[in-house]
């Protein structure tokens, strides 16, 4: 017999006592529900509707076994020192979602739920993507140790600019301004995210003339130079011809803004430079709109985890001492997410789940925005030898132009490294390391005096509020 | 022309160099020798001077390797490399030694 009706959702959704599968993907939500609604009552709401349910019974729940395909809200915890806000973990069987789609994912848990009535705000922490899905990701199209391999650069992280002014040189112009910072020592330059084809300047164009000032880099360097070439396009065709093109004309890398792109376009994307060998830079434009506020959105480190499954090389993370958002420790855990095989929970880092990527290639952090060469002894200490640090203005800006502010960087880069190597102490001598350098460098010297005073010290918004386990 | 890592630096100087030998032994990393005549940004393979050498544990062992391969090689670019088994590839590589003339 159908029983029909409206159900509370808890009756069939919360499962305390429920022992997750080691195939279940796991979600930590940050919950706050409306005042008249019960936490678990809220809580199995979410597992409901963004699984088996909706808001009332129906006569086809009775041809299936749902028991086999529901979500269960298995754990339910207040947030320290805020009030009316809990964690709550939910378990979805992997039967849910599509092998190899980050877009199925992310329709099942990020459905409709965000926007129920009985809950005021939510917010998606972490997600524990299991060994069983993970395997049915590409992943980065190269990873970092084949990178290295292909640039032939290893023991230092990599350097990079974005080219500035972001918009309004001519195509000519901007070669120019590539050229001048791969021969003053950076390894890469960079489309800003706004670059994509505009009137002043035409894609076909600007890559011509990029690459003639990569190639030329190279010959009178003698190093490899990239440059990532923005292949952002309105629609995935032009896009695939972007990236054909700058593959034709022997571009080691491009570049991809995967949010605004979109994950099907980026996947696709992201196959083309498995199967060409090409190196794929990713832009993160939008995130702030998703990921910054505490209360509402999904987390960064969720939309770094999905970008690893769906693959790119390079993903910008924030710099901690920059001009951009970016609590420390919660920067950290998601450049361990990128970097590292096996990722333990770390509640201070806001990992709610151990999280194992079973050899999935490893993507480069890339650091930038508003970074300059007094934070380089910090920026080598925060992010190691596997990343690559971007100094726009922080080279272009250099008083006596941008090959010099190049040089300028690079110099500082290689002093850490040497004193990192020798033993010492890179927060506490800093200063002196770039000093010292500095003596035999004129770049460095002037670099040092003009940026000497930039502070970019405001609190973070989005801390992890720390619950321990 | 710049030789990638520390190229930016003044050359290493004898007691820098061991510093930097240390430190990658210290990592348990597998020290090997390469050089050639003629750098080229995309060659991948200099000419190996012996095998790496496993198993060494002293920065003098292998300052005495780089001191015979120039010697052998006096118009070579030397470079160190520091493997790691575990990774599976390379992580340190810098040239610590170039021609005495040029450059």
């Amino acid at each position: 017999m159908f029983d029909a009706g409206v159900h509370e959702y808890r009756e069939t959704y919360w499962a305390p006592g429920y022992q997750p599968r080691e195939t279940d993907l796991l979600a930590a939500f940050r919950l706050i529900p409306q005042p008249e609604v019960a936490a678990e009552e809220a809580a199995a709401a979410v597992a409901a509707e963004s699984s088996t349910a909706t808001w009332t019974t129906v006569w086809t729940d009775r041809l299936t076994m749902l028991e086999r395909y529901q979500a269960r809200a298995y754990s339910l915890e207040p947030v320290p020192g805020r009030q009316g806000q809990y964690l709550a973990c939910i378990a979805y069987p992997l039967e849910l979602f599509e092998e190899g789609s980050v877009t199925s994912m992310m329709a099942s848990i990020t459905g409709n739920v965000f926007g129920f009535k009985a809950i005021r705000a939510l917010r998606l922490e972490d997600l524990r993507v299991p060994v069983a899905y993970v395997k049915t990701f590409q992943g980065p199209p190269t990873g970092i140790q084949v990178e290295r391999d292909k640039l032939n650069k290893y023991g230092r992280p990599l350097l990079g600019a974005t080219l500035k002014p972001k918009l309004g040189l001519s195509p000519r112009n901007y070669g120019r301004a590539c050229f001048e910072l791969l021969r003053g020592g950076l390894d890469f330059t960079k489309d800003d995210e706004n670059i994509t084809s505009q009137p002043f300047m035409r894609w076909g164009d600007r890559y011509q003339f990029v690459m003639e000032a990569v190639r030329k880099a190279e010959q009178e360097t003698g190093e490899r130079k990239g440059h990532y070439l923005n292949v952002t396009a309105p629609d995935c065709e032009q896009m695939l011809e972007r990236a054909e093109f700058a593959r034709q004309l022997g571009s080691p890398i491009i570049m991809h803004d995967y949010l605004v792109g979109g994950f099907a376009a980026h996947t696709t994307l992201s196959r083309w430079c498995r199967r060409n060998g090409m190196l794929l830079h990713v832009h993160r434009a939008l995130h702030a709109v998703v990921d910054r506020q505490k209360d509402h959105g999904i987390h960064f480190r969720v939309l770094a985890k999905w970008l690893r499954l769906a693959g790119g090389d390079h993903l910008h993370t924030g710099t901690v001492v920059g001009k951009l958002e970016g609590d420390r420790e919660a920067t950290l855990g998601v450049v361990d997410l990128l970097r590292e095989d096996f990722v333990p929970a770390d509640r201070g880092r806001g990992i709610y789940f151990d999280q194992e990527w079973a050899s999935l290639p490893a993507v480069l952090p890339a650091a930038s925005g508003g970074i300059h060469v007094w934070h380089m002894p910090a920026l080598v200490e925060i992010f190691g030898d596997d990343s690559v640090l971007q100094f726009g203005g922080g080279s272009a800006g250099h008083p006596q132009g941008s090959r010099a502010g190049a040089t300028a960087n690079r110099v500082a880069l290689e002093a850490c490294v040497q004193a990192r190597n020798e033993g010492r102490d890179l927060t506490a001598e800093g200063p002196q390391i770039l000093k010292q350098a500095a003596s035999q460098s004129p770049e460095l010297a002037a670099a040092l005096d003009t940026w000497r005073e930039i502070r970019f010290e405001f609190e973070a918004v989005d801390t992890p509020d720390v619950m321990q386990a | 022309m710049r030789l990638e890592t520390f190229s930016y630096l003044p050359r290493l100087s004898a007691g820098q160099l061991t510093q930097q030998i240390r430190s990658i032994l210290s990592r348990h990393l597998v020290v090997g020798i390469e050089y050639t005549s003629a750098p080229d940004p995309h060659d991948h393979y200099w000419t190996m001077w012996k095998l790496p050498l496993f198993g060494t544990h002293d920065p003098a062992a292998v300052v005495a390797e780089l001191d015979a391969c120039r010697q052998a090689n006096p118009d070579a670019y030397i470079k160190i490399n520091g493997y790691d088994p575990v990774r599976q590839g390379q992580v340190v590589s810098f040239v610590a030694s170039q021609p005495q003339r040029g450059a």
